[in-house]
């Protein structure tokens, strides 16, 4: 019981910051019907970030995305508004090509300037765990999950409440049809990928002293990225934060009642079943 | 003109070791035939087709491990290990083909990218078949006569030849492509499915025989992979980065067309192992740079742009 009870509430915390990178990628789909392959490079640039404010800035991982989420969305609309605007009318093959060639740009830029070398992020006040109720809790993951939580509530007043996150939520829902009410679709979808960049970007600096970091590290996770949205439901918020804290308690689970090598391999097996059978996503919300 | 090109193309390539013996040089053309062979293979399902697929390490990975786990288990030599892992490759294309053809587009391209991973984990994981993350390894190579000669295989000009005939074959393959049933369905499909569809083509059918003929040619590449390095682990024949390597050598090169993966193997893999002699990693940060040229700028590929000047120029 008690290992069931650890491996829910590991799988919540990391699934809280699946969640995060999930809802960037999945916004960004909805508004462009742009599959980013270049999303987990994205989290890859904010790990390195937080990294980069340890090392030589002295400021903590966590508090550094203060600095790093408004330089992401910079990069954000850099990247849409030179690089990918003109590719979006060409259709979603091409820009899931050119895309590609983004990942592979930025993780090679990576690499030559930061070299292969795993790094990780020691911090003083995290050596040992939290052990509320016999639960091991790692305090890094438990404070990331806190910012996670914290981001995406935030998020979603966003977009609920403002005027341009209504203008994003029409824009997904249909283009034309918000253009002809005089959403600026140009400008919010310019809004909407710096947006979905710094929610990775931020995730990444959350996630990077609790894992290793290597500039291929986004190869991994946008194959998950792309599990979660899938899980969800292209193109829905709610459906890409169920979807991430699901595939978190899956591989957790799967870790410990299945097996550790093919946890990875448990959220794939998902992921190709619910494409085949149901592409709308579990909670049937999501565009096919 | 074009008639006298194309012998001339294949002397020059036959006799090219001759004329540059440098083991660099031999080492690199090796990597771009080698290469020809991916792009060749992908193109035959993404170029004709339509059909994007970021799981082609699966089919290459399958060919190596076959040529390998024959020669280690069994003592069937390389070269004839070779063949049956492209037959193996095209095998295990149709399971992987009549799962993932019920999605489209994008999501047809992220299907193969699942499919891929899995089956990276199967052979990192089925260790008393594949030797799990240790890989495998050949020490020597069986001794061979080819016309009363033995064949050296410390030297790589062997190598620069077989690999050269599979190139050639991989071209052929192409080109008959272009000019069967199969290949005018196939453009059919990816012009528009559900006319294609709508006309009688068996669209699963048609989409299912040209990933099995592009497997069958990504499994002999990875066997001739296998017997060339020597060695084989699940990260190196069955990763993502591969996949993804095939599917920039086609597109750079240009797609449907005979001669793209050529030129797009050239262009990249040039570039891209002399930038690793030089700097040893990000040696596929030009990938990604000409990727996203091409598809800005020349969307039909740097071939497809050159014979569109030809063509031009010579009428």
């Amino acid at each position: 019981m008690e290992t069931f009870a650890q491996s829910i509430v590991s799988g919540l915390l990391t699934g809280s910051l699946y969640a995060m990178i999930g809802v960037g990628l999945t916004v960004i789909f909805g508004v462009m019907r742009i599959i980013n392959m270049a999303h987990g490079d994205m989290v890859m640039l904010g790990m390195y970030g937080a990294f980069l404010s340890v090392t030589f800035l002295k400021i903590d991982p966590f508090l550094s995305i203060i600095i790093w989420i408004p330089v992401a969305f910079l990069i954000g609309v850099f990247i849409y508004r030179f690089l990918l605007k003109n590719i979006v009318p060409a259709g979603e093959l091409n820009t899931l090509l050119y895309t590609a060639g983004l990942s592979l740009f930025i993780a090679n830029l990576v690499l030559l300037v930061a070299t292969g070398d795993y790094r990780t992020i020691k911090l003083k006040y995290a050596i040992m765990p939290l052990r509320p109720f016999g639960i091991s809790v790692p305090i890094p993951l438990a404070i990331a999950f806190g910012m996670a939580i914290l981001i995406t509530v935030a998020l979603y007043w966003f977009l609920v409440r403002t005027d341009t996150g209504r203008a994003i939520r029409a824009t997904s829902q249909e283009p034309e049809a918000a253009a002809l009410m005089g959403v600026n679709v140009d400008r919010t979808a310019i809004i909407t990928f710096a947006l979905g960049t710094a929610l990775a970007c931020a995730a990444g600096a959350l996630l990077a002293p609790s894992l290793y970091l290597y500039p291929t590290v986004g190869e991994i996770l946008v194959a998950k990225c792309f599990v979660i949205v899938v899980l969800g439901g292209l193109g829905s918020v709610p459906g890409a934060i169920a979807g991430g804290l699901l595939l978190g308690v899956v591989e957790s689970l799967g870790a410990v009642y299945v097996s550790v090598p093919y946890k990875d391999g448990i959220g794939l097996v998902i992921f190709l079943l619910v494409l085949l059978f149901r592409p709308s996503g579990l909670f049937g919300v999501g565009k096919s | 003109m074009k008639k006298s090109i194309i012998p001339l193309a294949i002397l020059l390539l036959l006799a090219a070791p001759r004329i540059v013996s440098a083991p660099f040089f031999i080492h690199l053309m090796i990597m771009v035939l080698m290469w020809t062979v991916l792009g060749a293979s992908w193109n035959i399902l993404g170029g004709f087709t339509g059909q994007v697929s970021f799981g082609h390490s699966t089919f290459l990975g399958a060919g190596a491990y076959t040529t390998m786990i024959l020669f280690l288990k069994l003592g069937i030599a390389p070269w004839y290990g070779i063949p049956v892992g492209g037959l193996v490759a095209a095998l295990i294309a149709l399971p992987i083909g009549s799962i993932c053809f019920r999605l489209r587009g994008p999501y047809f391209a992220l299907s193969t990218l699942a499919v891929a991973e899995i089956i990276r984990l199967v052979a990192l994981n089925w260790e008393s078949l594949t030797n799990g993350p240790v890989g495998l390894l050949i020490t020597t190579l069986p001794d061979v006569t080819f016309w009363g000669r033995s064949v050296d295989w410390e030297n790589k000009v062997p190598f620069y030849y077989i690999i050269a005939v599979i190139a050639l074959a991989a071209l052929a393959a192409t080109y008959m492509m272009s000019r069967t049933r199969l290949g005018a369905y196939s453009l059919a499909i990816r012009e528009d499915i559900d006319s294609a569809e709508a006309i009688g083509i068996n669209t699963v059918q048609t989409r299912v025989t040209a990933l099995s003929l592009s497997a069958f040619f990504a499994g002999v590449a990875g066997g001739f992979y296998a017997m060339y390095f020597h060695y084989i682990d699940p990260d190196a024949v069955f990763s993502i980065a591969l996949s993804v390597e095939m599917v920039f050598i086609a597109v750079v090169g240009g797609l449907t067309t005979v001669a793209g993966p050529l030129i797009g193997a050239i262009v990249l893999v040039t570039f891209g192992e002399t930038f690793r002699q030089i700097f040893l990693v990000g040696h596929l940060i030009f990938y990604g740079l000409m990727m996203m040229i091409v598809i800005r700028y020349l969307p039909d590929g740097i071939w497809g742009r050159l014979r569109l000047w030809f063509r031009t120029q010579l009428s």
